[in-house]
Order: structure tokens, then C-alpha cells, then sequence
């Protein structure tokens, strides 16, 4: 017997082909390694330190003493290990790359469709790039980052994606938006 | 006809004609015309029927306070009752009818409760309908709630959509007048990011209809140069059609826009309404103020109005509320609108004024009646005179409209909202606004500053303060000069003494002066109280206009000040807001979110039928071929996981990992079981209580590390437990140095249970599985055939030899997939959430159908588990309250049906044999019943009091809903392999 365990992304089969991206697009991340960063207790300053972007990975504040880490380059598996080394004991590093899916909004409307069911404030000045908070989106908990001027992370529990993605296209109901994944 | 459309003037535009219908007649008007302006320039006088003695009533206003021009508008299922005319954009094709008569608006029988209206004074439900005690429910009930009421609300679902949006801003300006836009104009010049609220379709407030010039120029001039710059300031957000209804908590305001009710035809792509949450760092009220009636005789007569009203159809609207208008004031505002009116040729019939030694002059050529006052007025359907007093001296003065004016009242509402009452000023004769703190200050004729200039500097001022307050300088703003200026000062009049017939003081709700003198005499002179009594200011105005005279005219009664009356409470919302608006995109399948497990595609390949559990769908059961009913699918599912092997999809439940020198420690007093010495590779059950001692959850405990845990919870409590281990390290054990993390949805977790569970899966698992190298209670690491990793738990919930397996979610199908074709040759089937219930009562296992927040662990037959040598865990200390440890507690047993056609249902009560069928005699419950294929009869899961005891004993099961008795024998709760010969395997 052969065993092949193809991955399944949680929105397979729930986002048709899309002739056409519009204004305002909405990417999901097939391939993302996506780790989460506990700091070890009274660790936290230490593990920011060694977690400063760099060319292989992402992070992304999600509470105090714990980031979302984000990689299009590496696997889950050596993200984990390369994290671990990093970090020593300095944090506890558990793979989320299954756990979540990310998805970027861009597009000029992105600041106010997220408005249709954000509550924290968007303009430039109070929520610049880089920066990166765990929000409700109307009922989901979403880590939201600003990549761009016109561009958001949104990072979302697995079970819920199909959920955000049903939500999003609600919230841009008014706004030209098409959604799909991404292709890297 | 008296009421038309003058030959030039107002705001409207007079190139565009635009058609509506009011009940059923075609009508027009032109664009920038109210529904309410538009009635009037057609002579509709009459728009309505009051609410409970059904007089013909008109417009009083020409704003969000009108208590009268209630109307329906559209049809069908976009039917939108109570709509008030003054405010309601004229649009073509708006239809709209008149309310609350019956057979016709200008022949309601209705109106003979107005001959009745002696029996019908406040109170009167109070009093009458009394006998028989029956009656009230079925006949005077029904009866009084036909005859009383506004508008229906029609069932159909209603097809457009909402929207609710958040803004922020550094300053909030709720209101467009001068006040508004001089505080919007110096905030956006002075870089601040603005957001001016305005519920009218048009900005401006107070300067579309006010004919001061401002820089020589008409007001409305000054008011577009001002928006036109807000407009191209990309910091600005202009909110035309929005009305502020409330201020909350972190100074959060709530609005709603009107996006699209001023269309006959929808855009679907956009909402119709939208709902903003506004946060702002400041807010500034400019919401103007609003005029008294006068409570005279007969001032609910179709064409008695405000003066501000009558003076707005006039300036913005172009159109004339009579041809002959009397003018009654109690100060100069109806001066003003004398001369309002002589500026269009409009004849004034007369100036009455209440007061003896005004200095006002009344217009060239207009008759004067000072310290008079109106005591009655005449016609039917419309005003046809009106009868005046002076000192005693009575005389009939035909005219066909009176614009009455009553002094002002500041529209303070929102400053009220969050518990600040408002603060009587005995200068200006009025309630004014507390102060509620730097977040919102009030300005212009809000704060009783009611001239033109006053209006414009305040606005200035106050925005400039709040400038200065956010660290940024003030941008220079060149005050307008204004022209000749109206002093609006007035001589609070509360009831005109004389009325020859009823003078109200809530139009809406039908209370006259006299049902106010009832309440004072019957003990309700509260201000509170006085409203319940009489219903005023309970109507859809919630008093706008009237509850001022009200209290007045009660302290008046009283002998006391209205400082002393006070004012009844103000809350949101303003003016009232749709179920729809409230909702935005929280309906249908938005109401909640739905969760989908990793393994949803495996379980819908298989043919499950699904279940709503929480937000999750899970499998309940997977029918094949020749199953005619679920019991059929879940028996056959229930023996093959006896006999065989079945999988089932487990990844809803909640997982944790937990991290950290203490995480041993800090588990050990999460669960009221040991867990300190758990070897590394084992599992363990654990069972967490709340503080009173009662069992909160239960579920897994993993350790895979010296310092590295796995939880598991049940599905209902994966958030709950989070949130409970998030406050145990925050804020009851904050030294222990601990951190998890939810890791619930990177794992796809099955179940493989029955007695080939262990062949099943050593096909697709590299690792050896015999039961040396993973017994009972193993938790580790395994390598999947095909090189993927996984997690593997020797748990069972069945009582078969069961295997938890947990992979990526990803490859979860994957997963399943392979052990489903592994185990065909040996028989294995999948199954759902309905077979592993009957699974699990047969072998004796609790569910929250057991521990639902009553039980202790004792209860459930778990007391062996409580770790008493433990210091200390969350609930030890209240396990041992003398109630927690008597001996006739309710205990966990089983029962057997003695009789085999009858069944059993969870919530059905115990009974010892021959006792009366009643709670009194009440022995315990059921709490998880089903048919166990194995034992081939109904079986429960049972609270029973000292159940332990009384084994073998037979019982009642009192099912009262159903009507069912059924004789059961109690038993030990495990039904099934009790000595765990399958189990270890």
C-alpha cells in the first residue's frame, strides 16, 4: 500500500477560480510556515531581540511575550528546528503551520473593509506598517498586520478561515474584491 | 387651500419634480423637500391620527422631534412604520400612508374614544376592565392594543442589507449648525482628523433656515463655503443622513446612516442603513435646541406648529403653512417668525404674546395682542380660527395657522446618556447638560447660547480647546460678521391658563394637563412616576417636545421649581433605530461562525450526516445502504466497534500545550487529580473543578517533556479552559513560570477503537504498537508509514483497546483515508458522535450530560480521583462543605429498562417504586440515556439519591413531559467489560 498524505488547505474547494483580480484582492496563503513564539518566563526582551525580521521569516506580535512567526521560505519542520536553535532557552517554539491560515487583503479599500468589522483603529499613524495586533473581526480572533499602506496580514485559526474568508466578502460587499490563492 | 408653495424662495429645487404618493393620492414636490414640506406646499394639513383618542393631527415640527406626522413609508416587505415625515428625504416614488385610523384618515372610527375621553383618562387600564379577571387577557387586551398604536410592523423578511462600521477620530461633531461647523472647521484646519455627524439629509442645521446674514451674505452661503473646505480635507469625514443615538463607555459613539433610504430603488451591493461605532477622542455636541409648544386649548389642531418650524417651511422650503398665520409666544422668537412671514407676503392674522412688557415690535402693520394668550382654537380637520383672551375679553380671530413658540429647550440627550442629569438654569429657564468631562463638551445653542455670533465663536472656542487639549496649535478662523441678530429670550409659560379644551403636552401619547393634575392627585407626582401614569414622554419622541412642559406644569402643581422636579432619564437611543441597523451583518449564516474539522472532507466523503455542535459540525452518524432510521446506522456503527474497529473524527476537541518549569506544578493544582509525578510518554485522566468544588471539565492530561505538557478538554469547554488557565497564571498563581498555548487547530485527531484497533493500525504506523511498547495510557510520538509524523495516545473513551491519533490538520483526510483502506479487510467502519455516546454510557464514562455544574467528583464516581494529599488545587478547599459530603447525594449509577418497549430520556425524574408521581417524591434524574446494541435493551446513565447503595433495586423513570413510566433496575453505571479485560488488551 502507498501511503502519500497530500495536504488538504482548509479552503480547497471552498474558493472557485477567479477570471480576473479586482481592485481590492484577497490572497490565502497556501505554503505559509507559521510558528507561534512563546517567550520562557522573564524572557520576553531576550527573545524579541533574536526574533527582529530578517529575510526568512516574520514576526508578529500576538500578546505579551508571544509572536506569530511567518516564513515563505521555510518548511514547517525547519522552521520550528531554526527557531529553536535561535531562541534556546529563551522560548518555547510550537508549530502552527497547520493550526492557521494567512491571508493578505490589499488593494486601496483594504483599511475600510476591515473598518466593517474591526474595531481598532487603522490610519496610518496609529497602525503603521509593521505593526501587528490580535483583533476580533466581527466574531473571529484574528492576528492583523499591516504589511503595506493598502495592505494587511490577517492570520486566523484553521477552523474558522472558511468563516473569515464568508465574513471578508461581506464586509467588502460594497467594495470590488476578489479572493484566491495566493501563487508564489 | 391654505397651506402652498410660495413662488420663489427656499432651498428647494424647483427644476425637479419629484412625484410621491400619500395615501394613495399622486402627489409631487421638488428635490431637497421633507416628505413633511412636501405634504404642506399640497395643503395636506391632516397627516395622522393620536394615539389614543384618534384626533386628526398635523405637522408640529420640521425636525427628529415631531411627535405627530407619523407615517408608513414603502410597502410590502420594505414597509417602514412611524416614520416621521419632517425628517423622512422626499424621494420619487415614495409612497407613504397615514396610521392608526380605520376605515380612512379622515373618517376614523377610532375617533370615538375622543367622545369617551372621560373614561379614558390616565391610568384608566388601571381602573376599568377589571372584571371578570379573565377578561383582561383575552378580550380587553386585545381590544385596547388594536385601538391604541402607531404603526404595524409587517412579518415578511426584509430583503436589504446592513452594515455596521468602526471610525475613529480625534474629534466627533455631532450637529452642522453654526456651532458644528465653526468647531469642525477650526479642528480639520488645525490638522485634527474630524467626523461631523448630521441627521439631516442636508448640512447646515440652523442655517438653512435662518435668514441673519453672515458676511453680508444668506447664512446657507457661509455654510457651504465652510463644507466645501471640510469636503476637500482629506481628514474630514462628512456623515450627512447620520443620526448620533448614543455616547457610551471610552466615549464611543453610535450612529446610524441612512445610506439608502432616500431611494424607491436599492443597491443591493450597499447596505441601506449603516450602523458606525464612532471613537473619538473628543466629541463636541452642537445639536442646537429645540422650541416648546405651548400648551393652550386645542393646540393639537392640523396647522398649530412651532414657529421655528413654520419660519424653516418658509425659508428652506419655500412653502407657506397658511395664508393667515397667528402667531402665539411667549418671547421673541415669534417675532422673528412675524417677520419671516411678512418678508414672503405671508399675512400674520396676529402677534399674541403672552407676556405684558416685551420690548419686541411686532411688523409694520401687524396686530399686537400683548399679554394675551390663546384658550381655544376652531375647525375640524384643520385650523379655522382661533379664540384669544385678554384679561377676560374673549374674541374669535380666524386664521388658518398659529405658530406657536414656547422658548427653547438645548437638545442635550447624548450628554445625558451615561448617568449625568441635567442641571436646571433658572436664567435660562431650561435644563441644561452636566458636566460629563473632557471627552464630550457642548457648544452653541446646546450649551444656551442661542444667538447667531454666540453660536459660531462657541463652536470656535470649544473645538479650539480641544485642539490645545491634543497637543496641536489652533489654525486661525476669521469669525464671520453677522448681521442683525434675534435675542431669543422668552418667559417660560408652562400651561396658558383658560383652555376652553384640551391642551396637550404630549401629543404623541394624548396627555393633557389634566392627566397630569390626575397623577399629582393620585400620589404620582414624581417625575418618574407622573410618566408611567400618564404615558408621557413614553410615546416613539420619548417626550422631545412635551416633557418639558410636563415638568413644569407638575412643579407648577407641586409648588416647587423644576430644579426640584428634575428630569425623567435619558438613554439611548435618540431617536429610534432598526432591528436591521442593530444587527449589520450579524444574520443568517453570519449570525455565528461555523467551524470545520480538519477532517469535515473525510467524514463527508464517507456519507456523514452532520450535526451542529456549538459552532462545529460534527459527524453524528454515517448511513449506508438499507438503514432506514439513525438507530439503524448507529447500532450497526456501535457493534462494529465492538466486534471490529471504528474511527471516528475527535479533532473538536480542545488541546493545549503547556510549557515551563512549573508546568508540572501548575497542572497539579489545575486538576484535582495528581499530576505532579505523570512519567514522560503517559497520560492521564484529569478532572478540573471550579473553586465551589464542583467538576468544571474533564479530559487528557499528556507529558511529552520534563516541562512540556498536553491537555486535552472537552469540545464545549476548549475556550473556557484557556480562559480559566489564562486567569490562574495571571492572577492567581502569577510566580509560576508557565506558558500554553491553544493548539487545537493544528491537529487532526481520530479515534481507533475496538479489538482490531491494534492491527488496524500498526498497517499504517512504522513504530511498534504491541501493548510493551505502547500500553495502556502511552502518549508519544510515531513515525505514519510514508514518513509523516504524529502523535499517538493509548486512550479509550469506549472501553475497547482505542488509540488516539493526532497529524497535522492538512493531512488529516490523508490520514484517514489510509487507515479507512487499511482496515477494511478487517472490518472497520467509520462512526459518529451518536454511536460514541452509546459507546461511552455503556462502559460508564461522564460527558457534561453528567457533569452539567451540580455533580462533584464523588458524584460521579470520582472521588478516588481527588489528590487529598495535594496542598492545594482550585477547589479543594470547598469540597469539604458539609453539603458536598452528605451521604444522600445524588450518585452516578446505571439503569436497565425492565420493561424492553419502553426507552428512557435524559431529564426524566426517579421515583421509588409505588410513590405518587411528583417532584415532592423526587429520587434523582436521568442524564444520558440511550439503546445499547450490546446489552439489546434501553439503558441510562442516572443520578440517584445514595444511588451506590441501591443496586439492584427497582425504580421508577417518571417522564412527565411524555407521560411515560418505565420500571428500570439500578445498577453499576459501567455496563460493559467492567474488569478492563478489552480495554487493556
Amino acid at each position: 500500500m502507498a501511503y502519500d498524505y497530500q495536504a488538504v488547505h482548509a479552503l480547497d474547494g471552498t474558493i472557485g477560480a477567479i477570471s480576473e483580480r479586482r481592485a481590492n484582492h484577497l490572497a490565502v496563503h497556501r505554503a505559509t510556515a507559521i510558528a507561534v513564539v512563546l517567550a520562557a518566563p522573564g524572557q520576553t526582551a531576550e527573545a524579541a531581540g533574536i526574533l527582529v525580521a530578517n529575510g526568512e521569516f516574520e514576526a508578529r506580535f500576538s500578546g505579551p511575550g508571544e509572536w506569530l512567526i511567518l516564513s515563505e521560505v521555510h518548511a514547517p519542520e525547519t522552521l520550528c528546528a531554526e527557531l529553536s536553535v535561535r531562541l534556546g532557552d529563551f522560548a518555547f517554539v510550537i508549530d502552527q503551520s497547520h493550526g492557521r491560515v494567512a491571508l493578505t487583503l490589499a488593494g486601496p479599500d483594504a483599511a475600510r473593509i476591515l473598518a466593517n468589522g474591526i474595531a481598532i483603529d487603522l490610519h496610518a499613524d496609529v497602525f503603521p506598517v509593521g505593526r501587528a495586533a490580535n483583533v476580533l473581526c466581527n466574531h473571529l480572533s484574528v492576528n492583523l498586520a499591516r504589511t503595506a499602506a493598502d495592505s494587511f496580514d490577517l492570520v486566523v485559526m484553521r477552523s474558522f478561515a472558511e468563516a473569515l474568508v464568508d465574513d471578508l466578502k461581506t464586509m467588502a460587499r460594497s467594495h470590488e474584491l476578489s479572493v484566491d490563492f495566493a501563487t508564489r | 387651500m391654505t397651506a402652498f408653495r410660495l413662488a420663489a424662495g427656499g432651498l428647494v429645487d424647483r427644476s425637479q419634480t419629484v412625484p410621491f404618493s400619500f395615501d394613495g393620492a399622486r402627489l409631487s414636490g421638488h428635490a431637497g423637500d421633507t416628505l413633511a414640506s412636501a405634504l404642506l406646499a399640497n395643503d395636506r394639513l391632516l397627516v395622522g391620527r393620536s394615539f389614543k383618542y384618534h384626533r386628526p393631527r398635523g405637522i408640529v415640527t420640521a425636525g427628529p422631534a415631531e411627535p405627530n406626522a407619523l407615517v408608513t413609508v414603502g410597502s410590502g416587505a420594505r414597509r417602514d412604520p412611524n416614520t416621521k415625515a419632517t425628517v423622512a428625504e422626499l424621494y420619487d416614488g415614495l409612497t407613504a400612508t397615514s396610521q392608526n385610523r380605520w376605515p380612512s384618515l379622515s373618517w376614523d372610527i377610532g375617533a370615538v374614544n375622543n367622545l369617551m375621553s372621560r373614561f379614558l383618562s390616565a391610568g384608566f387600564y388601571y381602573k376599568t376592565f377589571m372584571w371578570p379577571a379573565a377578561f383582561w387577557e383575552k378580550v380587553y387586551e386585545p381590544l385596547i392594543r388594536h385601538a391604541a398604536g402607531l404603526g404595524r410592523t409587517d412579518l415578511p423578511r426584509d430583503p436589504d442589507g446592513y452594515e455596521k462600521s468602526w471610525a475613529h477620530c480625534d474629534l466627533l461633531v455631532v450637529g452642522s449648525g453654526p456651532a458644528g461647523l465653526a468647531a469642525a472647521l477650526v479642528a480639520a484646519r488645525s490638522g485634527l482628523r474630524v467626523i461631523l455627524a448630521e441627521q439631516d439629509f442636508a448640512l447646515g442645521g440652523a442655517l438653512l433656515s435662518e435668514t441673519t446674514r453672515l458676511d453680508g451674505e444668506p447664512p446657507v452661503v457661509f455654510a457651504r463655503r465652510v463644507i466645501e473646505e471640510l469636503q476637500a480635507n482629506p481628514n474630514v469625514t462628512l456623515l450627512a443622513r447620520t443620526t448620533v443615538f448614543g455616547w457610551y463607555d471610552d466615549n464611543v459613539f453610535g450612529a446610524v446612516e441612512r445610506v439608502q433610504k432616500h431611494s424607491a430603488v436599492v443597491d443591493a451591493a450597499r447596505p441601506v442603513e449603516r450602523l458606525w461605532r464612532i471613537v473619538a477622542k473628543h466629541a463636541v455636541l452642537a445639536t442646537g435646541a429645540e422650541e416648546r409648544p405651548l400648551v393652550f386649548g386645542g393646540n393639537d389642531r392640523p396647522g398649530v406648529m412651532t414657529a421655528s418650524a413654520v419660519s424653516a417651511y418658509a425659508n428652506r422650503f419655500g412653502v407657506a403653512v397658511g395664508k393667515s398665520v397667528a402667531v402665539f409666544t411667549n418671547g421673541s422668537s415669534g417675532y422673528r417668525t412675524a417677520r419671516d412671514l411678512t418678508s414672503q407676503g405671508i399675512e400674520i392674522a396676529a402677534v399674541i404674546d403672552t407676556r405684558t412688557n416685551a420690548a419686541d415690535t411686532a411688523p409694520d402693520g401687524v396686530r399686537l395682542i400683548r399679554g394675551g394668550s390663546v384658550v381655544d382654537t376652531k375647525g375640524r380637520q384643520r385650523l379655522r380660527a382661533i379664540v384669544t383672551d385678554r384679561g377676560g375679553f374673549e374674541e374669535l380671530l380666524a386664521c388658518d395657522a398659529v405658530a406657536m413658540s414656547g422658548g427653547w429647550s438645548p437638545v442635550i440627550h447624548l450628554a445625558c446618556q451615561r448617568g449625568g442629569k441635567p442641571v436646571w438654569s433658572e436664567a435660562l429657564q431650561a435644563f441644561m447638560a452636566p458636566e460629563v468631562g473632557a471627552g464630550l463638551v457642548i457648544a452653541g445653542a446646546a450649551a444656551g447660547h442661542y444667538r447667531l455670533s454666540e453660536c459660531v465663536e462657541d463652536g470656535a472656542r470649544k473645538a479650539s480647546a480641544v485642539v490645545e487639549a491634543l497637543g496641536h496649535s489652533v489654525a486661525g478662523f476669521d469669525r464671520p460678521a453677522v448681521g442683525e441678530e434675534v435675542d431669543p429670550s422668552f418667559t417660560a409659560l408652562w400651561h396658558v391658563p383658560g383652555a376652553k379644551s384640551k391642551a396637550f403636552v404630549d401629543f404623541q401619547n394624548d396627555v393633557h394637563t389634566k392627566d397630569l393634575g390626575l397623577a399629582v392627585r393620585e400620589g404620582f407626582g414624581h417625575v418618574e412616576h407622573a410618566k408611567r401614569y400618564t404615558t408621557g414622554g413614553m410615546a416613539t419622541d420619548q417626550g422631545k417636545l412635551g416633557n418639558i412642559n410636563a415638568i413644569g406644569i407638575l412643579a407648577a402643581m407641586r409648588g416647587v421649581s423644576p430644579a426640584d422636579v428634575g428630569t425623567t432619564t435619558f438613554r439611548p437611543f435618540y431617536t429610534p433605530v432598526s432591528f436591521g441597523a442593530l444587527a449589520g451583518t450579524s444574520v443568517d449564516e453570519h449570525a455565528m461562525p461555523t467551524r470545520r474539522s480538519p477532517l469535515h472532507g473525510w467524514a463527508a466523503r464517507n456519507g456523514a450526516v452532520f450535526i451542529d455542535a456549538g459552532l462545529w459540525y460534527r459527524s453524528s452518524w454515517f448511513p449506508k445502504e438499507g438503514e432506514k432510521t439513525w438507530r439503524d446506522s448507529v447500532d450497526r456503527e456501535v457493534r462494529t466497534v465492538r466486534e471490529n474497529a471504528g474511527l471516528c473524527d475527535v479533532s473538536t476537541l480542545g488541546k493545549i500545550e503547556v510549557f515551563g518549569p512549573d508546568a508540572a506544578e501548575f497542572l497539579n493544582r489545575l486538576y484535582c487529580n495528581p499530576v505532579l509525578k505523570l512519567p514522560i510518554g503517559k497520560a492521564r485522566y484529569g478532572l478540573m473543578l471550579r473553586e465551589d468544588g464542583m467538576v468544571y471539565d474533564d479530559g487528557t492530561v499528556s507529558r511529552l517533556g520534563e516541562a512540556h505538557f498536553l491537555v486535552t478538554t472537552t469540545t464545549a469547554m476548549a475556550g473556557g479552559v484557556l480562559s480559566h488557565m489564562e486567569f490562574a497564571t495571571q492572577v492567581l498563581w502569577p510566580d509560576l513560570r508557565v506558558r500554553f498555548l491553544s493548539v487545537s487547530d493544528q491537529w487532526a485527531q481520530m479515534s481507533i477503537a475496538g479489538p482490531k484497533a491494534r492491527t488496524i493500525l500498526q498497517a499504517v504506523v512504522e513504530d511498534d504498537l504491541s501493548d510493551a511498547a505502547v500500553p495502556f495510557l502511552a502518549a508519544r510520538e510515531v513515525r505514519l508509514k510514508g514518513n509523516l509524523k504524529a502523535r499517538l495516545f493509548r486512550i479509550s473513551f469506549s472501553g475497547e483497546l482505542a488509540y488516539e491519533l493526532a497529524v497535522p490538520a492538512g493531512h488529516g483526510e490523508a490520514a484517514a483515508d489510509a487507515l479507512m483502506r487499511a482496515g477494511q479487510p478487517h472490518g472497520l467502519c467509520a462512526y459518529g458522535v451518536e454511536a460514541l455516546n452509546v459507546l461511552r454510557i455503556e462502559k460508564g464514562h461522564v460527558t457534561h450530560a453528567e457533569l452539567d455544574g451540580r455533580v462533584t467528583p464523588d458524584d460521579a464516581g470520582l472521588g478516588r480521583m481527588m489528590g487529598s494529599a495535594k496542598h492545594d488545587f482550585i477547589g479543594k478547599r470547598l469540597s469539604t462543605r458539609f453539603g458536598l459530603t452528605a451521604a444522600d447525594r445524588a450518585q452516578l449509577v446505571g439503569l436497565k429498562a425492565l420493561e424492553a418497549d419502553k426507552d428512557f430520556r435524559a431529564g426524566a425524574h426517579l421515583l421509588k417504586d409505588g410513590a405518587k408521581p411528583s417532584t415532592l417524591n423526587d429520587q434523582g434524574w436521568v442524564s444520558s440515556a440511550c439503546f445499547s446494541p450490546t446489552l439489546g435493551g434501553h439503558i441510562a446513565l442516572a443520578f440517584l439519591k445514595s444511588g451506590r447503595e441501591r443496586y439492584g433495586e427497582k425504580i421508577v423513570v417518571w417522564d412527565q413531559l411524555r407521560g411515560v413510566e418505565t420500571m428500570a433496575e439500578v445498577c453499576n453505571p459501567v455496563f460493559v467489560d467492567p474488569e478492563n479485560r478489552k480495554l487493556m488488551a
